[in-house]
C-alpha cells in the first residue's frame, strides 16, 4: 500500500469517526480540462452550430431548459412551462433572481429579444426551430408567452443552452449581431463565467459564484484545451493533463486502446439529441442521379458493416431509413424499409440498373461521376476509397475529390457542382428540426450550408412534412413520419448510410459529467473531481 | 565508357544505382506482379506481413500494402523526374536569360527567383496544392514552382562567369544570334553542375510529394506512398506494418537517388577527379 492509500485510508477512518465525510460527497474545487477541437471560430453559440462552439458556450450561455439522458425536460431559466389546449399559446414562467455574469437582472424581455431579434434571424436552425412564432408577450418580468401560428411540438425539445442559447438584450441591443462584443466575450446566466480566450491554446472559464442553483458548480474552472494534433490529445488524456475529449477529438483506434485500460472510460453517451447520420447526398438534377433507380442501387451497394468495423472500429449502427432509429422511442421510426441491406447486395443494385435503363455501355461502364468527401478527416477518405471500389462491380467509375472545407461547402450547398456526395448531418432531437431541411422544398436555399442541397422536391411530401410538424397527436405523427418515410426510402435523394456513434473518453476522476442529454454540449454544473 | 568508370569508382554510387535500379523495375512491372487496382480491398484488413497471403501485410481496409509500394514506386518516380524535368527547363531558361543579358533583365529576374526562395518551399507547395485542389498535375506544378530557383541561380552563375570568355567573345565576332550563343555555346558548357543539381531534385521531389500525400494532399485517386504513410499513421501502434514498408521504399530511394547524384557529381566535376 503506497503513502497515497494510507493518506486515503487514514482520510477515510477520520471521516467515519467524525461522521462528517459522506461516502461519495462531490468535491468542491479543481479545475477540469477537456479538449477543445478545433479551435472555435468565436464563442457565439446564437450565430452558429459549429461543434466546437458547443463544447465551451453552453457552459456560459443556459437554455430556457436542459434535458436529462431520458430526454425529459428539466427546468433551467424557465422554471415551468404550460402549453394551451390548442397548442398555439406557450408560457414559460422565468426563473426569478437569476444574473447575468455583469451583474444585470435576467427578465422576459431577454427572451423575447433572444427568439424574436436574434435566434430566428441569425441562427442557422433557428427560423426553422421558431418558424411558427408570430410574436412573444412579456406580460410581467417574469413570464414569456409565445404566441404560435401553429402548434409546434417539437419546438420543445430545442430549447436547451446549446440548441437556443438566451443571450443578454443589454449587451447585443442596437448592436450588429455578427460583430458585436460579445461574439468574443460572452456573457451569459450559465454555471462558468468566461475569462481569457489565448487563442491557439486554451478558453477559460471560471466558477460563477452567483450561479442560480444554490451550490454549484462544484468546479473553480474550467479550462478547454485547444489541441490541433490528435496524436497528442491522446497523449494528452493519457498523462492526465486533459480529462474529457469528446465529438472525436480521441479518435476511434485510440478510444478503442484507451477503454482497455485503467482509469478511463469511454462512452457513446450524450448524443441522443445530436443524432449523427452519416450519409450520401445526390445530386438529382442531373445525370446519373435524376434517375431514382442509381440512387437506389447506390444505397444498396453499400456494405454498411464493413465500413464501420473496419473505419469506425465497431462503433455505429448500418441505417435503415430516412429517420434515425434513436426516433424509436417517439414512436417516429419506421423500420422495415428497402434499399438498406446492412451488408450490401450487388446481384440487387445491378438488378436495379439493369431495370432502370442504366445499362453498361461497350466497356462495360454504366456511370462515372466524381464522389465528393466531406473535409473533416481521414475516416470520410477512407470511406471515399471504400465506395470507389464497391462501385466497380456495378460499372460505376468514381473519381474522388477532397477539398478544404470553404470549397466544399461553397460546392454543394452554393454552386450545386456535385454529383454525389458523402457527409453527416445531425438529425437532432426531432425531424422537423434535423431531417426536414435535407427533403423540403423550401429548404433548398442557395447557399445555406447542411440543407437540401440535392434539391429533391416533392409537393406530397412537403404536405406531409408540414402536418407532421403541427400534429400535435403522437399516434397521427408517427403515422405521418411512416409515410414520409416510404417516400423517402423509394426516392432516396439522400441515401442514409449508417447512425454514427461519437465517443467521450474520460478520466475515471471527473464525476457527473453526464447529467444532460447534450453531453458535452451540456453546461457541466454538476460535474466534479474526484481526486 | 570514362564517365561510368569514373562513376563506380564511388562505390556508394554503385549501390545507389542499384537500389535505384530495383526501385524502376518495380514500377515498371507493378501491373505484372500486382494486376489489380492497388486501391481495391482485396481481403481481410490488418493482416500482418505474411498473413492471409500478404506479403507485407494489408491496411485498415484490406488493401494490399505490398501492391501499394509496387504502384506507388511509380508515382513517385514519375512525379520526381517530371517535377525535376518542369523545373530543371524554368530554371535554365530563367537563370540563362539573367546570366547572359545581365543589367535589368537580371535584376528582375534574380529579384524573382529571391521572392521564391524567401518562401519555406514545402510550406509554399502545401499552399499551391491546397488553391489548385489535389491532383497529379498541380503536385507536378506546385514541386516545379518550389524547386526551379535553385536552378535558375546556379545555370545564372555558370553564364555569368562564362559570358566574357574568348570563345563565348569569338561567337559574337563571327556574328551568332543571341539564341545560338546561349543554347549552342555556353549552355552545353554548364550542363554538368545542372544534372548533378536535378539527379538530387528528383529526390526532394519525391519527399515532397510523400508529404503532401502524407498531410492528405495528395491525388487521392492515386496510390502513393505518402499516402499509404499517411493512411497507416493513425494506426502505427495497432498495425505498424502499414507506414513502416512504404516509409522504408522512401528512405531507400531517395537515399539511392542521393548516391547516384554524388556518384555523376564526381564522375563530371573535373576537379574531383583526381579524389580516391
Amino acid at each position: 500500500m503506497s503513502f497515497r492509500n494510507w493518506a486515503a485510508a487514514a482520510l477515510w477512518a477520520l471521516g467515519l469517526l467524525g461522521g462528517s465525510l459522506p461516502a461519495a460527497a462531490q468535491e468542491a474545487g479543481g479545475t477540469f480540462v477537456f479538449i477543445v477541437q478545433p479551435e472555435p471560430p468565436s464563442l457565439a453559440s446564437y450565430l452558429s452550430t459549429s461543434g466546437p462552439i458547443g463544447l465551451v458556450a453552453p457552459k456560459i450561455y443556459d437554455g430556457l431548459f436542459d434535458y436529462d439522458n431520458d430526454l425529459n425536460i428539466v427546468p433551467a431559466l424557465a422554471e415551468s412551462y404550460d402549453v394551451s389546449e390548442d397548442g398555439k399559446t406557450v408560457t414559460f414562467n422565468l426563473r426569478q433572481g437569476v444574473k447575468w455574469h455583469d451583474g444585470e437582472d435576467f427578465t422576459s424581455a431577454d427572451v423575447q429579444f433572444t427568439v424574436m431579434e436574434v435566434l430566428t434571424q441569425v441562427h442557422p436552425r433557428g427560423p426553422n426551430t421558431f418558424r411558427e412564432v408570430t410574436s412573444i408577450d412579456t406580460p410581467d418580468d417574469y413570464t414569456a408567452v409565445f404566441n404560435l401560428e401553429n402548434p409546434a411540438p417539437y419546438m420543445l425539445r430545442a430549447l436547451s443552452g446549446y440548441e437556443s442559447p438566451i443571450v443578454p438584450k443589454h449587451l447585443l441591443e442596437g448592436e450588429d449581431l455578427r460583430s458585436a462584443d460579445l461574439v468574443n466575450n460572452p456573457v451569459g446566466t450559465g454555471a462558468y463565467k468566461f475569462v481569457e480566450w489565448r487563442k491557439g491554446q486554451f478558453i477559460r472559464l471560471d466558477r460563477n459564484e452567483d450561479y442560480w442553483k444554490p451550490g454549484l458548480p462544484y468546479l473553480d474552472r474550467v479550462v478547454g484545451r485547444i489541441i490541433p494534433d490528435a496524436s497528442t490529445r491522446t497523449a494528452a488524456i493519457e498523462n492526465g493533463e486533459v480529462m474529457y475529449g469528446a465529438y472525436g477529438a480521441i479518435p476511434n483506434i485510440d478510444a478503442v486502446r484507451l477503454r482497455d485500460i485503467d482509469g478511463f472510460s469511454v462512452t457513446t453517451d450524450g448524443y441522443s439529441m445530436i443524432n449523427p447520420m452519416a450519409l450520401i447526398e445526390f445530386n438529382t438534377t442531373t445525370a446519373p442521379f435524376d434517375n431514382p433507380a442509381m440512387r437506389q442501387a447506390m444505397s444498396l451497394v453499400v456494405d454498411r458493416e464493413f465500413l464501420i468495423e473496419n473505419i469506425w472500429f465497431g462503433y455505429g449502427k448500418p441505417a435503415t431509413s430516412a429517420l434515425s432509429s434513436n426516433f424509436a422511442a417517439t414512436g417516429l421510426y419506421a423500420e422495415g424499409q428497402p434499399y438498406f441491406p446492412a451488408s450490401g447486395d450487388v446481384e440487387a443494385a445491378i438488378a436495379i440498373l439493369d431495370a432502370g435503363g442504366l445499362t453498361p455501355d461497350a466497356d462495360g461502364v454504366r456511370a462515372s461521376f466524381t464522389l465528393d468527401l466531406i473535409p473533416y478527416g481521414e475516416d470520410w477518405r477512407r470511406a471515399g476509397e471504400y465506395l470507389k471500389q464497391a462501385l466497380q462491380p456495378l460499372g460505376v467509375e468514381v473519381e474522388l475529390r477532397y477539398e478544404d472545407v470553404p470549397t466544399w461547402i461553397k460546392r454543394i450547398y452554393s454552386d450545386y457542382d456535385f454529383q454525389m456526395n458523402i457527409n453527416y448531418f445531425y438529425q437532432l432531437s426531432d425531424p422537423v428540426l434535423g431531417v426536414h431541411r435535407q427533403y423540403a422544398t423550401d429548404q433548398i436555399r442557395q447557399g445555406t450550408a447542411f440543407v437540401n442541397s440535392s434539391r429533391y422536391s416533392n409537393p406530397d411530401l412537403d404536405v406531409l412534412l408540414d402536418s407532421g410538424a403541427q400534429e400535435p397527436d403522437a399516434t397521427v405523427r408517427a403515422a405521418t413520419y411512416g409515410e414520409i418515410q416510404s417516400i423517402l426510402a423509394e426516392d432516396l435523394p439522400v441515401a442514409n448510410i449508417f447512425e454514427m456513434e461519437f465517443l467521450t473518453v474520460y478520466n475515471d476522476k471527473l464525476k457527473d459529467h453526464a447529467t444532460s442529454a447534450l453531453g458535452a454540449y451540456g453546461p457541466f454544473d454538476q460535474a466534479w473531481i474526484d481526486d | 565508357m570514362a564517365f561510368f568508370k569514373l562513376f563506380a569508382r564511388n562505390r556508394g554510387a554503385l549501390i545507389g544505382l542499384i537500389i535505384l535500379g530495383v526501385v524502376t523495375f518495380l514500377a515498371a512491372t507493378a501491373h505484372l506482379f500486382f494486376p489489380d487496382d492497388p486501391f481495391s480491398l482485396a481481403g481481410t484488413p490488418m493482416s500482418g506481413p505474411g498473413q492471409n497471403g500478404y506479403l507485407l501485410g494489408s491496411d485498415s481496409l484490406g488493401r494490399d500494402v505490398a501492391a501499394g509500394i509496387a504502384h506507388g514506386a511509380k508515382t513517385s518516380l514519375l512525379i520526381g523526374l517530371l517535377a525535376t524535368l518542369v523545373a530543371v527547363c524554368v530554371g535554365i531558361v530563367m537563370g540563362a536569360l539573367a546570366g547572359y543579358h545581365g543589367g535589368i533583365i537580371d535584376n528582375l529576374l534574380m529579384r524573382l527567383t529571391e521572392m521564391f526562395q524567401t518562401i519555406p518551399s514545402f510550406i509554399f507547395a502545401i499552399l499551391l496544392v491546397a488553391i489548385m485542389k489535389p491532383s497529379i498535375e498541380s503536385i507536378v506544378i506546385a514541386i516545379a514552382v518550389v524547386s526551379w530557383p535553385a536552378v535558375a541561380r546556379l545555370v545564372r552563375g555558370e553564364f555569368l562567369s562564362l559570358r566574357n570568355r574568348e570563345f563565348v567573345q569569338a561567337c559574337h565576332t563571327l556574328g551568332m544570334s543571341d539564341t545560338r550563343i546561349i543554347l549552342g555555346e555556353i549552355l552545353p558548357n554548364c550542363l554538368s553542375p545542372v544534372i548533378v543539381i536535378g539527379s538530387l531534385m528528383v529526390a526532394s521531389a519525391i519527399l515532397i510529394e510523400s508529404g503532401l500525400a502524407f498531410l492528405g494532399l495528395g491525388d487521392p485517386n492515386i496510390m502513393s506512398w505518402g499516402f499509404q504513410i499517411g493512411a497507416g499513421r493513425t494506426l502505427l501502434r495497432s498495425a505498424w506494418w502499414i507506414c513502416t514498408f512504404p516509409g522504408i521504399a522512401i528512405l531507400l530511394t531517395v537515399l539511392a537517388i542521393n548516391l547516384v547524384g554524388e556518384g555523376i557529381n564526381d564522375a563530371l566535376n573535373p576537379r574531383l577527379r583526381e579524389r580516391s
